[in-house]
This record gives structure tokens, sequence and C-alpha cells, in this order.
């Protein structure tokens, strides 16, 4: 940990903001709350602390000079609104200089948009959610969906099933999808890449392909005529 | 734009004229977000001289505002979303004006116009004056109502009617707003 706690502001107090800050306070974090509606400002602060919170728009400038925002290291904009979280990470980055800015996106399509806009992390809840449900359907294994600066990357983690891919290497299964190996756990443990493989062992994957599209093909590369 | 200046200026010989260019020129198809008193207006005036019009509202009783017998296209739906303004046509769009109530979403869907739909001419009101010259800044054509207000209110205080109605008509004819 740094000498000094990271300093974030977070914009809406939302559900989302608030579970967020309370978090973020008890992780030894600064934090500032902003939010426009004074009765639900009123609230939040009166659970989490009135320093912690803040009464005023998100993206009006003057207000958010007052904030302390050239300071801050991250601005989560988190409201229910996309494009008042656009906005709000826009404006933190081109005028205050905020080196992360962290939008909250209702509509998938958005986050390839957002990042395009300059916005750093584009999240979105939906997309999390139909990645859980696409890679439930795989009945295989789940995925991590992982940022990394607008591209699709993710961590993808297969499950072998039993009586599938039984006694054969991951290395093969990693090379049939063209993707790249990183690890392979059987019982918390990392095993070495040539062990057999057995029920229940997770192997760990690189993907830069969405990886609900992964996910789908999985079964077909544990299948015993994928060899 | 001669068709432009000559409505604004609300003269309504000009008007007709105008009118009669339009007919003549080749017609521009225009996406309006917003159809308030501003987007409605324009929808309807712009329909009228035979241009090609697609307005967006959230609302549906937004588009009583619309005359009759509005030739252009009404989507029910947000501005901001990208699927919708396809429904509108504006991958083909050469003209986009984004006049909703909301800064932001106005904002966001010039932008959107802009970067993903390459639309070449893009508009859009922001209320906000300090927000308005962020975004004139980083390239967006911006036009603030309360600027161009209080510029107008201010030249009618210091030297009377008249020079108001001049102000009025230079603004309107650059829709131009710069700083306070």
């Amino acid at each position: 940990m740094p000498e000094r706690p990271a300093y974030i502001i977070v914009i809406g107090a939302g559900k989302v903001g608030f579970y967020l800050s309370r978090h973020l306070l008890e992780g030894g974090y600064e934090v500032a709350l902003i939010e426009k509606d004074p009765a639900r400002a009123a609230l939040v602060a009166a659970q989490l602390g009135s320093c912690a919170s803040l009464v005023g728009d998100g993206d009006e400038m003057a207000f958010l000079a007052t904030s302390g925002i050239e300071r801050a290291d991250v601005v989560a904009a988190v409201t229910g609104e996309d494009e008042d979280n656009l906005i709000a990470c826009q404006l933190a980055k081109r005028q205050f200089r905020v080196p992360r800015t962290i939008a909250r996106v209702n509509n998938p399509r958005n986050v390839q948009l957002f990042h395009q806009l300059g916005v750093d992390v584009a999240v979105s809840a939906t997309e999390l959610i139909l990645g859980v449900i696409e890679s439930g359907l795989a009945t295989h294994g789940d995925v991590l969906q992982i940022p990394m600066g607008g591209s699709k990357a993710a961590l993808v983690r297969v499950t072998v099933p039993v009586g599938q891919a039984v006694g054969r290497q991951a290395s093969e299964i990693a090379d049939l999808a063209a993707e790249r190996l990183l690890l392979i756990v059987r019982n918390g443990r990392e095993i070495p890449p040539e062990t057999p493989l057995e029920a229940g062992d997770q192997i760990v994957l690189f993907t830069q392909r969405p990886a609900s599209d992964f996910m789908l093909e999985v079964p077909e590369l544990l299948s015993p005529a994928a060899r | 734009m001669a068709t432009c200046r000559a409505r604004v200026a609300g003269d309504s010989q000009a008007r007709e004229t105008a009118s009669a260019i339009g007919d003549i020129l080749a017609a521009v198809k225009v996406v309006i977000v917003g159809c308030g008193r501003v987007g409605s207006t324009l929808a309807n005036d712009l329909a009228r001289e035979g241009h090609e019009v697609a307005i967006v509202d959230i609302s549906r009783r937004a588009f009583d505002r619309l005359e009759q017998n509005f030739s252009g296209q009404a989507i029910l739906g947000s501005g901001i979303d990208q699927e919708i303004l396809e429904q509108a046509g504006a991958e083909k769009a050469d003209c986009f004006i984004s006049v909703t109530n909301g800064d932001n979403r106005n904002i966001m869907s010039a932008q959107v116009a802009q970067e993903i739909f390459k639309i070449p001419r893009v508009m859009t009101r922001i209320y906000d004056p300090i927000r308005e010259r962020v975004y004139r800044e980083i390239g967006l054509y911006t036009f603030c109502p309360t600027v161009v207000g209080a510029a107008i209110a201010r030249t009618f205080f210091e030297s009377g009617a008249a020079e108001a109605d001049r102000a009025r008509h230079s603004v309107a004819a650059s829709g131009a707003s710069g700083g306070a």
C-alpha cells in the first residue's frame, strides 16, 4: 500500500454507487460520493458519514472543481444513465487529467463506444450477466472477462467433465482451440502441463476472441472425436 | 447555407424563396434528435422544403408537434442508442442535429453521429456554457442558447430594441456562441 490512500470519486449514489463507496471506505480508500438528488445524498451521508458524500451534479464542471477532482486517482461514474457516465468521465479525463476513469454502461453496445470516446474502462453489467449465462449454457466452464484497453481479451476457465478429455494433455486442447494455455489446476494446485487430465481439472486459457464464442466450442474440443 | 440563414431571420418572403431553392437543390438527409419545440419546428420546416427528415424522440406524444402531413420519418427511441440512429438512417445522413432537453444526451448522441456514423455535419445544443466550451474545443459544433440569450438580453439592456434585433439576426445568421 502507498503511504497515501488512493482518492476515488464515485459519481451516482444509486445502489451500485452506494455499495461501491462503502466497500472502498472499508478498504481504506479516500472516497467522495457525488449525488445530485439532495434527499438521496442525505440518506447515503447518514450511512457513510457526511465527509464521504457530496450533493451536486457529477458533470457540472464548477461543482466537480470543488470536489478536489484534480488530485483524484480514479473517477467511477456509476449512475443509471449511460450519457451522464460518459460525459462525467470525459470531463474528468480532459479537464482534470484524472488518470483512470471508469464508467458503468447499461447498453452493452456502448462499451466499445466509450473506449473510443476516451473512457479507460467501461463496465456493462448486462454483458457480465450475459457472459455468465452463456458460459453456463456451455456447461464446461466459466469466463472471466478482463478488460484490456478496449480489446475483448478474456481469461477462460474450462472444467474437465467426467468421461471427457480424461487422459489427454491440456496443451493439446489449447492447441486445438488455438489459444494460449496459462495454467492447469487440480485440487487447488498448479500441475505441469504434460500431466494427463482428470475429471475436475481446471484449464485456464487466454483468448482474444469474444469469450462467449470460445465457450461454445468447448464441448467439441473436449469430445473424444476432437483428437 | 442560404436556406438556413433566411429561415432563422424569420422573413416570410425569404422563407418562400428558400423553399423554392430547396426544391431545386438536392434534398439533404438530416437526422434530428429531440422533437421538442426546436426539433419539431426544424423538422416541419425542412420536411416542407423537401428535405429527407428523420426525427427521434423517446416520447410518442412529442410527435404531436409534427404537422399532420409531415413527410419525414418519426422514430420512437433514444437518440443515444446506435440501433435507433441506424433506423433513422444515420449511416447515410448528411447532417445531424441533437436538440433534446438534456445536455449530456445531446453531447453523447452527437459524438455517436460524428465518431461512429461519420456524419459530415453534426451540431448539438448545450445549455451549460462551460460544458459547451469544452466540447466545442474538442471538435463538436455546439450551440449554447444560454450564452446567446444572455448576449441579446444584455444588448437590449445597454442599447435598446433596435440593437438587440440586430444582434439577434447576426447571432442567428452565424450560429456562433463564443465565450460569455
